[in-house]
């Protein structure tokens, strides 16, 4: 099945495969986690995960359009931590932590 | 043989950090081993010759999300949290099985584009000596993507107001709330 | 690397000859900033052992290295660890990729031993530097940037509060700062229209030379350099530099009087020094980027690198002898440069008084960065509107 001639040639295949490894560990991070710092971690790295298969991609094929929309990805993804940084830094004012238990005292 | 070496090193090392990043009890130690799997990206881009999107990788990711969010946590000086991970071995169960079935849901769909696309490593080897020219980005983020271009511009006009109006302390930057 | 083993062995030999260079030069600046310091006090500075008091580095050096080991209580022994370190890191790789001479061209030689000839090698081109990548300005920026992480781990690590606050004061002016310095280069790529250091440095030869509208006049007695098209930039450039590597007037970070020692208070010793090294380094590099941007980099004013080789051709060297000698000569150049912005370094340190916090900011977001902006939309139109590229 997975022979040693296919270790032996690295092609997008293990690229992707790679992508979709971090992109779960991000997404694990995401479900597991309760400080929402570290969730909003889990989502950088499933942006990273998916910037990784655009690139490989536009290797592959060579055509930068892939390559562009990293770019893009990685403007949207620094905006993101901003807000979800601000976000924390506001929550982490009124209630001292971080930990999404506090949403269990957001009710009124 | 030795690209596909320095492949398998790099992905190694990268698959270990961001492991680290979902187990460290410490938030602390989950960014810093985030910051890790940035600096690895990186290098991965630059094997795959996207030479300007590694570097961005490392001054936008590396440099200053990363260092932002270390920032943060360092600012909060949480030792060591209560309890890192969620309750309930059901739900977590549930939760594994969720994230391996859409790990084997992107395997899947990448193997099968994969085979659409038809690379075989033969055609993949010629193309091996490309490399993209920045000029040839610019020109195409400047002539294609120019509405996005400035639709981003916007984006990051707004969440620069939107993140201050957010984190203002009221009565001024230096009042404690 | 290189092809063969020759060519692999001259690079490797290259790079930790390169990074040995620049952890060399911080004890003969740590000496420099002494004398220079008590000279500006009207003091005498180190001057007892050794003739100028230059051996001083060795007893310091001696001492650092017998120092007792010691960590904090309650200190993170990873990350206390791991800080100095990583201080090192991104000053010895942004050095590295700066040209410090031209490359030297190395023609087929043939090797012989007691006169016969037993094989002839192949051409060569080395780079002098330790790895040339063609995105010069995004890699040292990259990584430079990632400074702060040996400050934030330190501040972090030592469970200190003044280190903590120095580390975050740290953090946060170099995020700030690192926009205007970004800003501050987009002129020069703009002007050079390359990313490459040495394909800068080679633009900048020759006398000065102005193209407007078509019609070119050239300035003979003034050299090509990029601080005549972009002096704003150059002086934005260096003030973020400044607050870049924590320096006064910047250096809220270990300002004494009220931090201690800011994100080192708890380091003695050897890791203490990595640190000044990693300090050091950061303002070779600083001067290096200067140098190289505004200041014609290894070339001599007016004087081609071509020319310099060609000199030493004419003193009966042979063509090999003579690329090297030419670049070892055009690399003292490089030094001399660069000297004189570290002297400007020591000369404002012990000049100017700390800013406070706010000034600080202000002066980042709200002066220095308007400022950058202007510079980069004139430096465009004005280049949009003479058509033409200034530097032929």
């Amino acid at each position: 099945m997975f022979a040693l001639e296919g270790l032996k040639y690295v092609g997008l295949n293990h690229y992707l495969v790679l992508s979709g490894i971090l992109f779960t560990i991000g997404m694990l991070a995401v479900l597991l986690r309760r400080n929402l710092i570290v969730i909003l971690m889990g989502v950088e790295l499933m942006l990273n995960a998916v910037n990784l298969s655009f690139v490989a991609f536009s290797h592959f094929s060579a055509n930068i359009n892939g390559q562009l929309m990293v770019f893009f990805v990685m403007t949207v993804a620094a905006a993101e931590a901003g807000v979800g940084l601000a976000l924390a830094v506001t929550l982490f004012k009124t209630f001292r932590e971080v930990n999404i238990r506090l949403f269990e005292q957001l009710k009124g | 043989m030795e690209n596909s070496l320095l492949f398998y090193v790099l992905s190694t090392l990268i698959v270990l950090f961001s492991f680290g990043m979902l187990v460290a009890a410490n938030p602390v130690f989950s960014a810093l081993f985030l910051a890790l799997t940035m600096v690895g990206l990186a290098g991965l881009f630059f094997h795959l010759e996207a030479y300007f999107i590694a570097g961005v990788q490392l001054i936008v990711y590396a440099g200053a999300v990363m260092v932002l969010f270390v920032m943060v946590l360092m600012l909060f000086d949480l030792k060591k949290e209560i309890a890192p991970f969620s309750r309930g071995t059901l739900a977590g169960f549930v939760k594994l099985v969720c994230a391996g079935a859409l790990f084997g849901l992107i395997i899947g769909a990448a193997k099968h584009s994969t085979e659409m696309m038809m690379i075989t490593p033969e055609q993949a080897a010629s193309q091996s000596g490309y490399a993209v020219e920045m000029k040839a980005l610019a020109t195409l983020l400047f002539t294609k993507y120019l509405l996005a271009f400035e639709v981003l511009g916007v984006l990051l006009l707004l969440i620069a107001v939107g993140v201050v109006a957010v984190s203002r302390a009221k009565g001024g930057t230096h009042v404690r709330s | 690397m290189g092809q063969d083993v020759f060519e692999i062995t001259i690079n490797a030999v290259k790079m930790v000859a390169i990074f040995l260079l620049m952890v060399q030069l911080v004890p003969v600046l740590v000496w420099v900033e002494r004398r220079g310091s008590a000279f500006i006090q009207n003091r005498f500075g180190p001057n007892r052992v050794g003739p100028l008091g230059l051996t001083q580095l060795l007893a310091d050096a001696v001492k650092f290295l017998f120092k007792e080991e010691y960590i904090p209580n309650g200190a993170n022994r990873l990350l206390f660890y791991g800080a100095p370190v990583m201080a090192l890191v991104p000053g010895a790789l942004a050095f590295g990729s700066l040209p410090l001479s031209m490359p030297i061209k190395i023609e087929p030689f043939s090797i012989s031993i007691l006169g016969m000839s037993i094989a002839t090698t192949k051409a060569y081109t080395f780079a002098f530097q330790s790895f040339d990548i063609g995105i010069g300005i995004v890699f040292v920026l990259g990584v430079s940037s990632l400074g702060a992480y040996a400050l934030l781990m330190a501040g972090w690590s030592s469970n200190n509060k003044y280190s903590l606050y120095g580390a975050l004061r740290a953090s946060a002016q170099m995020i700030s700062y690192e926009l205007a310095l970004g800003l501050s280069l987009v002129g020069v790529l703009l002007l050079y229209n390359t990313f490459t250091f040495s394909e800068m440095i080679n633009l900048q030869q020759g006398p000065l030379t102005i193209n407007v509208m078509g019609a070119v006049k050239e300035i003979s007695f003034l050299p090509n350099w990029g601080i005549f098209f972009q002096p704003l930039g150059a002086i934005i450039l260096f003030s973020a530099m400044f607050a870049e590597t924590n320096r006064l007037p910047f250096d809220l970070p270990e300002a004494e009087a009220e931090l201690v020692a800011g994100y080192h208070t708890a380091y003695g010793g050897l890791k203490m020094l990595m640190f000044y090294i990693g300090e050091y380094g950061h303002m070779l590099v600083a001067s290096g980027l200067m140098v190289t941007f505004y200041f014609g980099g290894y070339n001599l004013p007016l004087i081609d690198s071509a020319q310099v080789v060609e000199h030493f051709v004419g003193h009966g060297l042979s063509a090999n002898a003579a690329a090297v000698m030419g670049a070892l000569a055009l690399f003292v150049v490089f030094l001399a440069k660069v000297l004189v912005f570290l002297w400007i370094f020591i000369w404002v340190r012990w000049s100017l008084p700390r800013f406070r916090y706010d000034q600080l900011m202000d002066l980042g977001w709200k002066t220095m960065l308007p400022w950058a902006l202007a510079n980069t939309i004139v430096t465009a139109v004005v280049i949009l509107v003479l058509r033409n590229k200034w530097v032929h």
